[in-house]
């Protein structure tokens, strides 16, 4: 390896390590109000949600986001999909979660999120608003969680992909990065073909267009099967356990944007199967 | 006694199942609705034809402004009534086919995640309207347009030639700031923006005077008007069948006033919707002739028949329809989508929203004479 590419990843390896930990520190804050106690130094992510890290897609650049940091100190995400609609037992929304995190871990930084989520839509509706709010949001950023509608829809997997591809082109076209969400967990669906098939749609086409997915299903999957061991429990009952998920999704989301900001040059490692 | 099917009791059945089937996404038969051959869709004319049916409550008998006022606002608490109904009917729906097949993603559908999961404010949401259900917005927007009614009845009764270029002058006035109500507390907006959308209910209300005003001045023009509305209509299907949509990000400033939109009902789709009005305005009528015909003329009077009574009836049938396309999306979640369950669902929705409607006159029926027609 060309030694000034090592050295160049290797200063952003420690600057995503670095951003990591404040990521970290911001996600216990936001997450409870007390003492980061269950964090690890390792992870970017709270101690009940990293087992469910492991599931998540490689790194992917995020060059728009970037330079956004770099020239304005201004981020601004558009948030579209179920995700974003989700309020925490606290009160506040995961769209204000991700926020804050972002804010604590970019430091300098004014990050707006604007939700534009429309509970139900399919993808292929969501796609054409979409471009509508691209045009009066001006992101930077497009965080999409997508494929559950389609799912239960019966959406055939191919025109699902079709929709996806066609929409990551479209944004890229229009120097918007995207970090797309994957399909909602519930043990339910861990034999629904339909709903495989359509998870493994989108992460295969995220792949092809090297965009970062959070593979939510499966992360999820993983951490109730180490809670289920007698791992870090996350919450009693389902709608508990819910509402911590989506705030390990906040954390998964914030540490994607992190470290998709600094892995311009980063070798791409084989997405998780 | 019921009254006999008009055009606009007809269009407004054909909107309703058009949108009962509109809420089912992935349904077989909703690739053949409106929406897929016209920017505007079957929402755009059952606020437009709301406007039309408040011109004819308040000119069907003689009523002071005072007593249109109130019953405008009597109608606007009857609408909330019946969205706070509906919505706790569908979260009971989706609780009990959470429990029923075991699976808490049900939870999540269509924005209820935090009446389960945050119940304390988002109760308040659910009753200030702040907290919509998804594919439950429609009414919501209704509830305030029919609360501005009453001031709009106002102006037309004392500065009737003021009452459109004061709406069309606040619908630019949101269209350039994007005036639009917040969501809570879930963070966002309304889908159906009603500062925006009031522009309809006013143009449904004035195109329906026909002796004065615009609705005059329309009406003298007919012809020409529906010869400018065919290459419209025409374009706007091309524009959907064949995804000519523009991209929305080449339009210059103010955007609204140049891009597609349906939380701000923009201009292009508010004129593609008016030219549909005025190309499909003689419809009705040769629908009627059609079923004087032999054999045929029987479906077809069956059929005119049918929509008007579900019009006569919009709002039982469309609170009974949105819970049927609830039902229809758990029946097709749990069942999965073929054209077989997708037929089956929408034949008997039809035939249950008929059945609502039937059920609802049956007092009417045995009334000596015809009710007012209602908003």
């Amino acid at each position: 390896m060309d030694s000034r590419i090592a050295t160049t990843l290797t200063a952003r390896c420690i600057a995503a390590a670095l951003v990591s930990l404040g990521l970290m520190a911001g996600a216990a804050r936001a997450q409870s109000p007390s003492p980061p106690a269950d964090s690890a130094p390792a992870s970017s992510v709270s101690k009940a949600c990293q087992p469910g890290s492991v599931a998540l897609a490689e790194e992917s650049a995020l060059p728009n986001v970037a330079v956004a940091l770099a020239t304005r100190k201004k981020l601004r995400i558009l948030a579209f999909g179920a995700a974003p609609g989700r309020v925490t037992a606290r009160g506040g929304g995961y769209t204000a979660l991700i926020e804050q995190m972002l804010e604590r871990a970019l430091k300098g930084t004014d990050v707006t999120m604007v939700n534009r989520g429309v509970s139900g839509e399919l993808a292929a509706s969501a796609a054409v608003r979409m471009k509508t709010q691209v045009a009066l949001e001006e992101p930077d950023l497009v965080l999409w969680q997508v494929g559950t509608n389609d799912a239960l829809a019966s959406v055939p997997s191919d025109e699902f992909a079709l929709t996806i591809k066609d929409q990551i082109d479209w944004l890229k076209r229009h120097k918007v990065d995207v970090v797309l969400v994957g399909l909602q967990f519930a043990n339910q669906m861990l034999r629904d073909a339909h709903y495989i098939e359509v998870r493994e749609t989108l992460r295969r086409v995220a792949a092809q267009e090297n965009v970062i997915v959070i593979r939510f299903f499966e992360a999820m999957q993983i951490i109730n099967r180490v809670e289920a061991r007698g791992g870090p429990a996350i919450e009693p009952d389902e709608v508990e356990q819910s509402d911590a998920g989506y705030n390990c999704l906040a954390q998964y989301v914030a540490r994607a944007i992190t470290l998709g900001v600094f892995a311009k040059n980063m070798p791409k490692r084989p997405a998780v199967q | 006694m019921t009254r006999q099917p008009n055009a606009v009791d007809f269009w407004r059945g054909f909107a309703l199942i058009t949108i009962f089937i509109d809420h089912i996404p992935g349904l077989f038969y909703a690739r053949y609705t409106l929406v897929n051959v016209s920017i505007a869709d079957a929402a755009d004319l059952f606020v437009f034809l709301a406007g039309w049916s408040i011109r004819l409550m308040a000119e069907g008998r003689a009523m002071s402004t005072r007593d249109l006022m109130l019953r405008l606002l009597a109608r606007a608490l009857e609408l909330y009534a019946a969205q706070v109904l509906i919505t706790m009917l569908a979260i009971a729906m989706l609780a009990g086919t959470a429990i029923k097949l075991s699976n808490p993603l049900l939870l999540e559908w269509h924005n209820a995640a935090s009446v389960f999961n945050d119940p304390v404010p988002t109760h308040i949401g659910l009753a200030a309207l702040t907290h919509q259900l998804g594919y439950f917005d429609i009414l919501p927007l209704y509830v305030v347009l029919m609360l501005m009614a009453p001031l709009f009845a106002l102006i037309d009764r004392v500065a009737a030639n003021w009452l459109l270029p004061l709406s069309l002058g606040f619908y630019v006035i949101v269209l350039v700031f994007r005036l639009q109500l917040p969501t809570w507390p879930v963070e966002g907006t309304w889908f159906f923006n009603p500062l925006a959308w009031q522009v309809l209910l006013v143009l449904g209300f004035v195109m329906a005077k026909d002796n004065a005003g615009p609705g005059l001045w329309v009406r003298r023009h007919i012809v020409a008007i529906r010869t400018a509305a065919i290459p419209i209509v025409i374009l706007g299907a091309f524009v959907v069948l064949l995804d000519w949509w523009p991209d929305p990000t080449d339009v210059p400033n103010p955007k609204l006033f140049f891009i597609v939109d349906k939380t701000f009902v923009t201009p292009i789709r508010l004129i593609q919707f008016l030219a549909v009005v005025a190309v499909f305005s003689l419809a009705f009528r040769y629908i009627r002739r059609a079923a004087e015909w032999p054999y045929l003329g029987a479906v077809v009077g069956s059929l005119i028949g049918m929509f008007a009574m579900l019009g006569r009836n919009s709002l039982y049938v469309f609170c009974v329809g949105s819970l049927l396309s609830l039902s229809a999306q758990i029946v097709r979640f749990d069942l999965r989508g073929t054209v077989g369950i997708d037929t089956a669902v929408v034949v008997l929705g039809i035939v249950i929203m008929a059945l609502t409607a039937w059920i609802a006159e049956s007092r009417q029926r045995s009334r000596p004479a015809a009710s007012p027609q209602r908003s």
